[in-house]
């Protein structure tokens, strides 16, 4: 109940009623959470419904029979019977009326009077049934039955059928009439098994079929996530699934188009700036002061770097560049040292560690360029920069790069791979970068089909995780 | 630079189509003792070229109307004036047909102008020596003891086909090893042919660049077979070198 002012609508009204708990829980533990799952559940549910419908009409259409035989068997018996009496020697009759007590439930007797049993008369249906069972059987018309009586049926379970012989005599047949037992066969319980299960495994294979459309979308959108060039998808199949594909298509259209526009104006900026900076590295050659002149030349380094680093950015990192084998070992070697000839105060703070050789597939300038980015970053902002390779695991090979700095906090720890995001919060000169180094290290390590992660280690200190397939 | 002193300075000619570029470098390079002429366009470069007695090129890939590599194309087929080529960062497929057609080195802008006096130093030294390589010179292949080096590429595939990255540095030692394989390069011939590329202590450079290199061959440092040390300073290259 929320405590809300004012007129408010009946609360019953507006929350569900709470459904009891262990009907939750059957929900939880029943109810798949797949569409295919649910799609799959309710339509067996359905066709069972379905089925246990067909079987019941057909069981009803069995009891009919079963009691017409039934009542056909009983009046045939009781008849032939009735003939061998009456044909018989008045002497012998008795006798005659006791072969017929052959099975044990039911029993034939002469006597004076018709049957008194503790019966109600036989439904009319049933009598008419009976005595047009009884004419079946030929006799001369003067021995047939001067008079019947029919007491009980299915309903008590037993039926005494009274025949009067020519001379007065009563022929009383008591027999079992058990009520139909539609349900008692052996086949009937193995068919509609078998039926439900085939329909079943036919009903989740089309589910299946017709969902994985669905999981190709949902695929498709996490490639577009990760590469804005991920081909499209394939505009076929049924209307709906094409009409989908086609609309995520033109989506992606878009979003690629936008991203191209913004990459172009990136790339244009980079491309005029280069001039510029080219002059005033010229013209910093004839600056007198030699001190000034060195600190103009490291700005302009360091703007050299930045518009190298947003061309780098900016140009599809896939570039032109083809995938080839390569050293993985040799390139971080490579990397390393070129890290150290650059600032050689680093040297003790740069380490590798794992295999002297392993060969990767990849395009070398991006790659180097991208694990180039984890190790400054490392440097700049962790002091120092461990890389290790472990041994591949499967068809993946992880570099981790390790510093000791003072981490990354938790809330930063993705969005530090956002452009031009800065770890401190501020665009602080001091520690220098782009915001641009961690971007094009995720995106080029992607578009090799693998990725960087960032973590902060329980010792202290941050760690990159690179991930690259391995060839097959 | 005595020697530039004594004999007439070597001339230069710069392309590049920005006014300013070409006036700074011109001042630039006049200030280190060279001649420079310049020229805005390919058209006026092939203007000034007949009477030039040009000893180097810079050239700028970047020109409007014919473009750089179409020039150097032409320029080849006059003379084997060493070309450096000035290219767009990233534009790896100018770069690498430039160095097919034969130029000799490149920078991408922005460059450090200091940075490109080296690289014109060190191609007119290459330039100025008595070797019959240069007519070869586009070799798209350097095989050696199973290994190849692309110069054009830059880069050095293993004996299957991996490519193992090298550092400039490293690269250009191995080019000086390969170039001069089976003689012996002294320590100072090496600081020579490598100055301007590296920072540092150069004497302890070459020794860690010639270990870094060793790995990267997988030549075991203490029983090198590839790149042997040659007692009294100096390093070789014993093995046989094919040009493809």
């Amino acid at each position: 109940m929320t405590p809300t002012p004012g007129p408010t609508p009946a609360p019953a009204a507006a929350a569900p009623a709470p459904r009891p708990a262990w009907l939750r829980r059957l929900h939880l533990h029943l109810w798949p959470r797949s569409l295919a799952g649910r799609t799959a559940v309710l339509l067996v549910m359905a066709l069972t419904v379905v089925q246990a419908a067909g079987l019941v009409i057909h069981a009803l259409d069995r009891v009919d029979l079963q009691r017409l035989a039934q009542t056909h068997d009983i009046a045939l018996r009781a008849i032939t019977l009735y003939r061998a009496v009456a044909l018989a020697p008045p002497a012998e009759r008795a006798l005659v009326a006791r072969t017929f007590d052959v099975t044990s439930d039911s029993a034939a007797q002469l006597a004076p009077n018709p049957p008194i049993e503790d019966l109600m008369l036989t439904p009319l249906a049933l009598q008419r049934q009976l005595r047009a069972d009884m004419m079946l059987v030929p006799m001369p018309q003067t021995q047939r039955p001067r008079d019947q009586v029919f007491l009980g049926g299915p309903a008590y379970g037993r039926l005494a059928v009274g025949l009067q012989l020519p001379d007065g005599q009563w022929l009383n047949v008591t027999t079992a009439m058990p009520p139909p037992r539609p349900w008692n066969s052996a086949t009937f319980l193995i068919a509609f098994l078998v039926m439900t299960a085939a329909a079943a495994a036919l009903t989740v294979w089309a589910v299946r079929r017709l969902i994985r459309p669905v999981a190709t979308l949902a695929a498709a959108a996490d490639a577009l996530g990760r590469d804005v060039n991920a081909p499209p998808l394939p505009e076929t199949g049924p209307l709906e699934v094409a009409t989908a594909a086609a609309a995520f298509n033109t989506m992606a259209a878009r979003i690629r188009r936008f991203v191209d526009d913004r990459t172009f104006m990136l790339t244009a900026i980079g491309h005029d700036l280069r001039t510029p900076i080219t002059r005033l590295k010229l013209r910093a050659e004839f600056m007198e002061d030699d001190e000034q002149r060195a600190k103009m030349l490291a700005d302009l380094d360091e703007l050299a770097a930045m518009v190298s680093a947003t061309l780098a950015f900016g140009r599809d990192v896939a570039g032109d560049e083809p995938v080839r084998a390569v050293n993985l070992v040799a390139l971080i070697r490579t990397l390393l040292d070129e890290t150290v000839d650059a600032r050689p105060e680093a040297e003790a703070l740069v380490t590798y560690a794992g295999p002297e050789h392993l060969t990767v597939r990849a395009r070398p300038v991006a790659l180097k360029r991208a694990l180039t980015n984890l190790v400054h970053n490392a440097l700049n902002y962790g002091r120092c920069a461990h890389v290790m390779l472990a041994p591949p695991l499967g068809s993946v090979v992880t570099v981790l790069v390790d510093d000791e700095g003072p981490g990354i906090p938790p809330d930063q720890l993705d969005l530090v791979f956002q452009p031009f995001h800065r770890g401190e919060g501020s665009r602080n000169r001091e520690t220098g970068g782009t915001g641009l180094g961690l971007p094009i290290a995720r995106n080029i390590l992607r578009a090799h089909g693998g990725d960087v992660t960032l973590a902060n280690r329980p010792g202290g200190g941050a760690r990159a995780t690179v991930t690259l397939p391995l060839p097959a | 630079m005595e020697q530039a002193a004594a004999a007439p300075p070597p001339h230069i000619l710069v392309v590049d189509d920005d006014r300013e570029i070409r006036d700074l470098l011109a001042k630039f390079l006049e200030r280190q003792r060279f001649r420079v002429t310049t020229a805005r366009d390919a058209r006026e470069a092939r203007r000034v070229w007949p009477n030039g007695h040009f000893q180097l090129v810079v050239l700028d890939l970047m020109l409007p109307g014919e473009g750089g590599l179409d020039f150097a194309r032409w320029l080849r087929t006059q003379s084997d004036v060493p070309i450096v080529m000035l290219t767009a960062l990233g534009e790896e497929t100018d770069r690498i047909i430039g160095l097919e057609l034969g130029a000799d080195d490149y920078l991408s802008k922005p460059f450090n102008p200091r940075e490109l006096l080296a690289r014109i130093r060190a191609v007119l030294r290459r330039a100025g020596e008595p070797s019959e390589k240069r007519e070869e010179k586009p070799a798209r292949g350097l095989h050696f003891a199973g290994w190849t080096l692309e110069p054009t590429r830059r880069r050095l595939l293993s004996p299957d086909g991996v490519e193992v990255p090298l550092t400039g540095g490293e690269y250009d030692l191995l080019v000086a090893l390969v170039d001069r394989a089976n003689k012996v390069l002294t320590r100072d011939m090496l600081l020579d042919l490598l100055r301007g590329r590296q920072a540092g202590p150069f004497d302890r450079a070459i020794d860690v660049a010639i270990s870094r290199l060793r790995r990267k061959l997988e030549d075991d440092g203490r029983h090198a077979q590839l790149i042997k040390t040659v007692r009294g300073g100096g390093y070789v290259l014993a093995a046989e070198v094919t040009r493809v």
